[in-house]
C-alpha cells in the first residue's frame, strides 16, 4: 500500500494504519510456519541422519538427483541385458590330426559348422625333399650315405626339426651315433645346397657346427665349475683390481714428485734476480710513506699467503701470518727450521722483511716436502732391491754396476743424514 | 687541522693506488718495586704505550687509542685521546693487552694490536728494580687506498719535538740485521732445496731403472708379476 501512496504522492499518515494484518500479522506468520509439513522422523532412523535431511530451514530434500553429470562415478556395467546364446554339445574333428578321430565339446550354436579354432596353431615346418637326381648332383658328401640322410630327413619331418628328439630317436643300430651338431650341420647343408640349386636369390642358412660345439663346451665348463674354482676366480679378480689400484696410486705419486721437482726449479731459479732488486730498494723507501706493490706477495709452491689488495688500514705484521690452511705439521716444521736458523718467529715487519720472510718460509715448506718425498723414494728403492733379491736369489749384483755403487749408497747416505739431522726430527712420512 | 666537512660528504671516496705507511712502536716498560706491596700485592709498575716510530704527531690522524686491560682491573677499558698514548698501572701479573687504534676518519676501520704485557725478565739488574724492563715491538700501519680525508691527515702531521726522537731499541739496526739474516737463511734453504731436488731426480731415475730390471728378471723367471 505504501508504494501506491508514494506514487500518488499521498502523505504518509503519522500513525500507521490499523489493519487486519497489523493486528494479526504475527499470528499469521506463526501459523504459516506451523502449516509447513515437517515429516516425522521415521522410527529407527538416527537423529543425526534425520538432521541431515531436514534442517531448520525446512527445505525438502530434492526428489531427483541434481547431479546428473557423470562426475566421478563410473556408469555401472550393464549385465544380463542381452539374450543368452545357447551352447550345444557337438562333435568335432581336428584337422591337425590325420586319424580323423571325433571328439565332442561344448560349442555355441552360432559357431556350428566352423573349423576347430585351435587347428590354426598346428604349424608344419616345411622340410625340403630331394629326388635321386638332386641327391647325386648336389648332396653327396663323405661321411653321410644316402640312407642315413634319408633317415635324418624322415626324423626331421616327424619331429619338426626338434633336433634333440631327433638325436634321441636316431637309429643307432643302422647308423653311427651322431651329435646334435652333426645332425644340424648335415640338415642345413642339404637345405642350403637345395636352395642354391633352385635359385640364387633365396637366403641360405649356414650352420657353424664348430662354433656351436665350442659354445656348448664352454657352457658346460662354466656349469661344471666347483665352488672352490668359483672362489678362486673371485679372489683373482679382486687381486687384479688391487694391483691396478696400486699402479694408479704409484703413477699419481710419481706425478706429485714431478710437480715438486718443477716447483723447486721455479723457486730456485729467480733467486738471484730477486735479491738484486731488493737490495736496490733497500735504502730508498725506508721510514717514509711508501707505495707497496701487493703484487710482490710471494707466489710459490710452498705457502700461499693471502693478498692484501683491499682498500683498508692494516698492520704490516698481518702479512706474515701463516694461513691456517697450512696445517699444524708444516707450521711446526717451519718453526723448528726457523729456530735452527736462529731467526725470530716475528721479525720487525717492514715491507722487505715481510716479503723475504714469507719467501723463506715458503722455501722451508718446499724443503720439508722434498725431504719427505726423498724419504719415500728411498723406501721404495730399498723395497725394490729386496724384491729383486727375492726374485733372483744371490743376484743383487746383476743391477748395472754403474748404478749400484754410485747411486744407491749416495741416496742412502742422504736419507741417513736427513733422519739424523737435528733440524728435522719429525721427518715421518 | 682539516675536518671532515672540508672534504664534503663523500670524503669516504678513496685515493686508489696510494699506500701510506706509518711505522709505530708499541710495547711496555716495567719496573719492579723491589718488594711486594702490602695493600694489594702488586709488585710492578708498568706503562703500556703506542708511539710513532718517526718524530711526528700521531694525533693528526689518530682519534684515540683504546687499551683493554685484564678483567680484574677496575674499568679495564682505558681510552687515551691525546699523545702520549700510554697508560701507567701497577700489577703483579702478565696478560694480553688489546690495543685498538681509531682514526679520525670513521671510514677507516680501527686496527688492533695484541701485546703481552711483560714484567719479568731474568737480567739481575732489572730483577732488582734498578733498571726498567722494556718490551717493545716495531709495527707498520699500512693505509691502502686511504680516503681523501685520511690522506690529507696522514700527510700533514708535524714533528713531536724539536729534539731528537729516540727509542730504547735500535730498530734500524735490527731491521737491517734481520733482513740480512733472513736473506741468508733463504739462500741457504734454496741451496738445500736445489740439492734435494737433484737427489730426488736421481732417486726417481734409479727407481725407474730398478723397476725395469725387476720386470726383466721376472720375465725370465717365468712371469711372476710384481705388484
Amino acid at each position: 500500500m505504501a508504494d501506491v501512496r508514494d506514487i500518488l504522492d499521498i502523505e504518509v499518515p503519522a500513525v500507521p494504519e490499523v489493519t487486519k494484518e497489523a493486528i494479526f500479522g504475527v499470528d499469521k506468520k506463526n501459523k504459516k510456519r506451523y502449516e509447513y509439513k515437517v515429516p516425522k522422523r521415521p522410527e529407527g532412523m538416527h537423529r543425526e541422519v534425520y538432521a541431515l535431511l531436514y534442517k531448520d530451514n525446512n527445505d525438502v530434500p530434492p526428489l531427483f538427483p541434481t547431479d546428473t553429470g557423470k562426475g566421478y562415478k563410473q556408469t555401472k556395467a550393464k549385465l544380463g541385458m542381452r539374450k543368452v546364446r545357447p551352447w550345444k554339445w557337438t562333435p568335432f574333428t581336428n584337422p591337425a590330426r590325420t586319424d580323423g578321430a571325433v571328439f565332442h565339446h561344448w560349442r555355441r550354436v552360432a559357431d556350428a559348422g566352423k573349423e576347430y579354432p585351435f587347428a590354426k596353431f598346428n604349424k608344419k615346418v616345411p622340410i625340403p625333399s630331394y629326388t635321386d637326381g638332386e641327391y647325386v648332383q648336389h648332396l653327396v658328401t663323405s661321411g653321410w650315405t644316402r640312407s642315413e640322410t634319408d633317415h635324418l630327413f624322415d626324423l626331421c619331418r616327424r619331429f619338426d626339426l626338434r633336433f634333440i628328439i631327433i638325436k634321441d630317436r636316431w637309429d643307432r643300430n643302422k647308423f653311427p651315433d651322431r651329435s646334435v651338431e652333426d645332425l644340424k650341420e648335415r640338415y642345413y647343408q642339404v637345405c642350403g645346397a637345395l636352395t642354391r640349386a633352385k635359385s640364387h636369390n633365396d637366403k641360405v642358412y649356414t650352420f657353424d657346427a664348430e662354433h656351436e660345439k665350442r659354445r656348448k663346451e664352454q657352457l658346460k665348463k662354466l656349469f661344471e665349475r666347483t665352488p672352490e674354482q668359483v672362489e678362486e676366480e673371485q679372489t683373482l679378480l679382486s687381486e687384479l683390481r688391487k694391483i691396478e689400484q696400486r699402479k694408479k696410486e704409484r703413477d699419481r705419486k710419481t706425478q706429485d714428485l714431478q710437480k715438486l721437482i718443477t716447483a723447486a726449479d721455479h723457486q730456485v731459479d729467480p733467486r738471484k734476480t730477486e735479491r738484486k732488486s731488493t737490495k736496490k730498494n733497500n735504502n730508498s723507501n725506508r721510514n717514509r710513506p711508501t707505495k707497496i706493490d701487493s703484487a710482490h706477495v710471494v707466489e710459490s709452491a710452498g705457502i700461499k699467503f693471502p693478498d692484501f689488495k683491499n682498500s683498508s688500514v692494516s698492520l704490516r705484521s698481518q702479512r706474515i701470518k701463516l694461513p691456517s690452511s697450512l696445517g699444524q705439521k708444516k707450521m711446526k716444521s717451519i718453526e723448528q727450521m726457523l729456530t735452527e736458523l736462529h731467526l725470530e718467529l716475528n721479525p720487525p715487519p717492514t715491507e722487505q722483511i715481510c716479503q723475504q720472510f714469507n719467501e723463506l718460509r715458503s722455501d722451508i715448506v718446499l724443503h720439508y716436502e722434498l725431504k719427505g718425498a726423498l724419504a719415500t723414494c728411498d723406501y721404495e728403492l730399498q723395497s725394490l732391491r729386496h724384491q729383486y733379491e727375492a726374485l733372483a736369489p744371490g743376484k743383487t749384483l746383476t743391477i748395472p754396476p754403474s748404478l749400484l755403487p754410485k747411486v744407491e749408497p749416495e741416496v742412502k747416505a742422504d736419507i741417513i743424514d736427513v733422519v739424523g739431522s737435528p733440524s728435522m726430527p719429525n721427518v715421518t712420512q | 687541522m682539516a675536518t671532515a666537512s672540508e672534504f664534503g660528504p663523500d670524503s669516504g671516496g678513496r685515493v686508489k693506488g696510494l699506500t701510506i705507511v706509518k711505522p709505530i712502536v708499541y710495547g711496555n716498560v716495567a719496573r719492579y718495586f723491589g718488594k711486594k706491596r702490602e695493600e694489594d700485592g702488586h709488585t710492578h709498575q708498568w706503562t703500556v704505550y703506542v708511539k710513532p716510530y718517526n718524530n711526528e704527531d700521531m694525533s693528526t690522524y689518530v682519534k684515540k687509542v683504546h687499551f683493554k686491560l685484564h678483567e680484574s682491573y677496575n674499568n679495564p677499558n682505558r681510552i687515551v685521546t691525546k699523545p702520549p698514548y700510554e697508560l701507567t698501572e701497577t700489577g703483579w701479573g702478565e696478560f694480553e693487552i688489546v690495543i685498538k687504534i681509531y682514526f679520525h676518519d670513521p671510514n677507516e676501520r680501527p686496527v688492533t694490536i695484541y701485546h703481552i704485557l711483560k714484567l719479568f725478565q731474568s737480567t739481575p739488574e732489572i730483577q732488582l728494580g734498578k733498571k726498567s724492563l722494556v718490551s717493545e715491538f716495531y709495527e707498520e700501519i699500512v693505509f691502502q687506498d686511504p680516503t681523501a680525508l685520511m690522506q690529507h691527515l696522514l700527510s700533514s702531521s708535524r714533528p713531536m719535538t724539536l729534539g731528537v726522537w729516540r727509542h730504547d731499541n735500535d730498530f734500524e739496526a735490527k731491521k737491517q740485521s734481520t733482513l740480512q739474516e733472513i736473506v741468508e737463511a733463504k739462500n741457504k734453504i734454496r741451496g738445500e732445496v736445489t740439492e734435494l731436488k737433484e737427489k730426488l731426480t736421481l732417486a726417481k731415475e734409479t727407481i725407474a731403472k730398478f723397476k725395469e730390471e725387476i720386470s726383466k728378471i721376472s720375465k725370465t723367471n717365468g712371469g711372476l708379476s710384481i705388484s
